[in-house]
């Protein structure tokens, strides 16, 4: 048993967290670090995550201790905790509309993008449709798209990209060209929906993680128990062989995507 | 239609259908989702989980987030010296030498003052710019941390807090402008507390804030 633990369970709250502090602190910085790379956001992400941690008597840490079973090292467990206090701590101060800086140097439209996807979390089809009725009657959705595609780019790119990729869900692809008005794409996302959940769960989470969300095959190798990431390549492959022979034989061809 | 074009297909119908995520009462635990992200669920675990994983945004969300973060170099070194056994073989022979260590340090420490009790140090005389305390500043719910804007140049800080009366209470040096307040320093509702920060900007070179006050709300005990 860790130090700290054995402290907590003696009932010294205030060395066990001293000890805590001693061992994971590094560790804890590395963490928000990869979500909020400016100084001041990391620093007032540090001091959240310790008045979270110490609260109610150390009630997280003490939680994990008395957990009869762990099925994650608590390196782990502390990551995944601090990611969670980091993305809501983003949310919470975002969400009293106080745009950060890399949005507050983004063009007008590009701006009210960034409000409605990455404050409101609202669909990027909800977002056009909102910015059309309010204020841009005129603009198509594929000058929407490639604003949109823009406005990926300018907020990734800056100190809290990994944060604002948890935010706004994930970006859109390259060459998407087509327009909501037509029967079609406004059913692409039930149709993708309904698509996926014909798969296997395991095929669905491969095909989610590595063609969605973008994790790296050696990760989501380590998540589905696969040996390698060429395992991961084969079932995602194999996957989306099965989705295209459902769309085949729905009488669904690529022209009319 | 090729991979590559049904890839782009699924993406496009996933960013277009991305609403407000939102947990649910059957969501993965962090336990869960931490075990998901590293790999250490057997085989029966992850049938168990992936029926909710392949449904659930949110928790897909969490999970990817968190397997991104730890194949992170920083991240999974840092992991490596909190967890590897190395650091435990570390810590077995880095107690006593850090004890004679301090033994040096102390016996070649500069003489103390006749002055009694503890002694504030002024600050170097520099033109950098002296750093600003941020919190906690007068009555505060809470002081888990003293927090401190940065100094441009600066590569080191000392904090001090000291009680109503001037004696030191806690005191460290640090790279991080966030110092946790150590649980064994107890800081009671009502009572005045002080604390000043120094931001060192040279060899040997310290620049000091002033003091600040700050007590816990609450009835004073």
């Amino acid at each position: 048993m860790e130090e700290w633990a054995a402290e907590l369970q003696r009932g010294r709250s205030d060395a066990a967290w001293d000890l805590f502090v001693g061992r994971y602190r590094r560790l804890v910085f590395a963490a928000i670090r990869h979500y909020a790379q400016d100084y001041d956001d990391v620093m007032d992400v540090f001091a959240r995550v310790c008045e979270a941690l110490r609260e109610d008597d150390l009630r997280r840490l003490r939680a994990w201790v008395e957990q009869p079973t762990h099925r994650a090292r608590f390196s782990t467990w502390l990551v995944t905790v601090v990611r969670n206090l980091t993305v809501d701590w983003f949310r919470e101060r975002d969400g009293r509309r106080r745009l950060p800086a890399v949005a507050e140097g983004l063009a007008p439209l590009r701006r009210r993008i960034f409000e409605h996807v990455f404050l409101d979390q609202r669909s990027h089809v909800e977002t056009y449709e909102s910015i059309r009725a309010a204020t841009d009657p005129a603009l198509s959705f594929r000058e929407f798209l490639a604003e949109l595609r823009a406005t990926y780019l300018a907020v990734m790119k800056g100190r809290r990209g990994h944060v604002l990729r948890d935010l706004g869900g994930p970006p859109p692809p390259e060459n998407d060209s087509d327009d909501p008005g037509t029967p079609d794409l406004g059913d692409t996302p039930k149709m993708i929906d309904d698509l996926l959940a014909s798969l296997g769960p395991e095929d669905r989470v491969a095909v989610e993680l590595y063609v969605v969300d973008g994790v790296p095959a050696d990760q989501v190798a380590r998540v589905l128990g696969l040996g390698n990431a060429k395992a991961v390549y084969n079932r995602v492959y194999r996957a989306l062989a099965v989705l295209r022979e459902r769309l085949e034989r729905a009488g669904i061809r690529r022209e009319d995507l | 239609m090729t991979d590559q074009q049904l890839s782009d297909l699924v993406r496009r119908g996933r960013a277009r259908g991305v609403g407000p995520q939102v947990p649910t009462p059957d969501c993965l635990n962090d336990d869960m989702v931490a075990a998901l992200a590293e790999g250490s669920l057997d085989a029966a675990a992850r049938a168990e989980a992936f029926p909710h994983l392949a449904s659930c945004e949110w928790c897909r969300a969490a999970v990817a987030s968190v397997a991104i973060a730890l194949a992170d170099p920083a991240v999974a070194r840092e992991v490596r010296a909190a967890e590897g056994p190395a650091r435990r073989r570390f810590y077995r022979w880095s107690v006593p030498a850090a004890a004679a260590a301090a033994v040096i340090l102390l016996l070649s420490w500069p003489p103390a003052t006749d002055e009694p009790g503890p002694t504030h140090r002024a600050p170097t005389i520099t033109a950098a710019p002296a750093p600003s305390p941020m919190s906690p500043v007068g009555a505060v719910a809470a002081a888990p941390v003293l927090r401190w804007a940065a100094v441009d140049g600066a590569d080191r800080y000392r904090v001090t807090l000291f009680d109503g009366d001037g004696a030191v209470l806690y005191e460290t040096e640090l790279a991080d402008t966030v110092a946790p307040v150590p649980g064994m320093v107890r800081l009671l509702p009502g009572r005045p507390y002080l604390w000043k920060v120094e931001a060192r900007t040279d060899f040997d070179r310290w620049v000091g804030s002033k003091l600040v006050e700050f007590s816990i709300a609450g009835p004073r005990r």
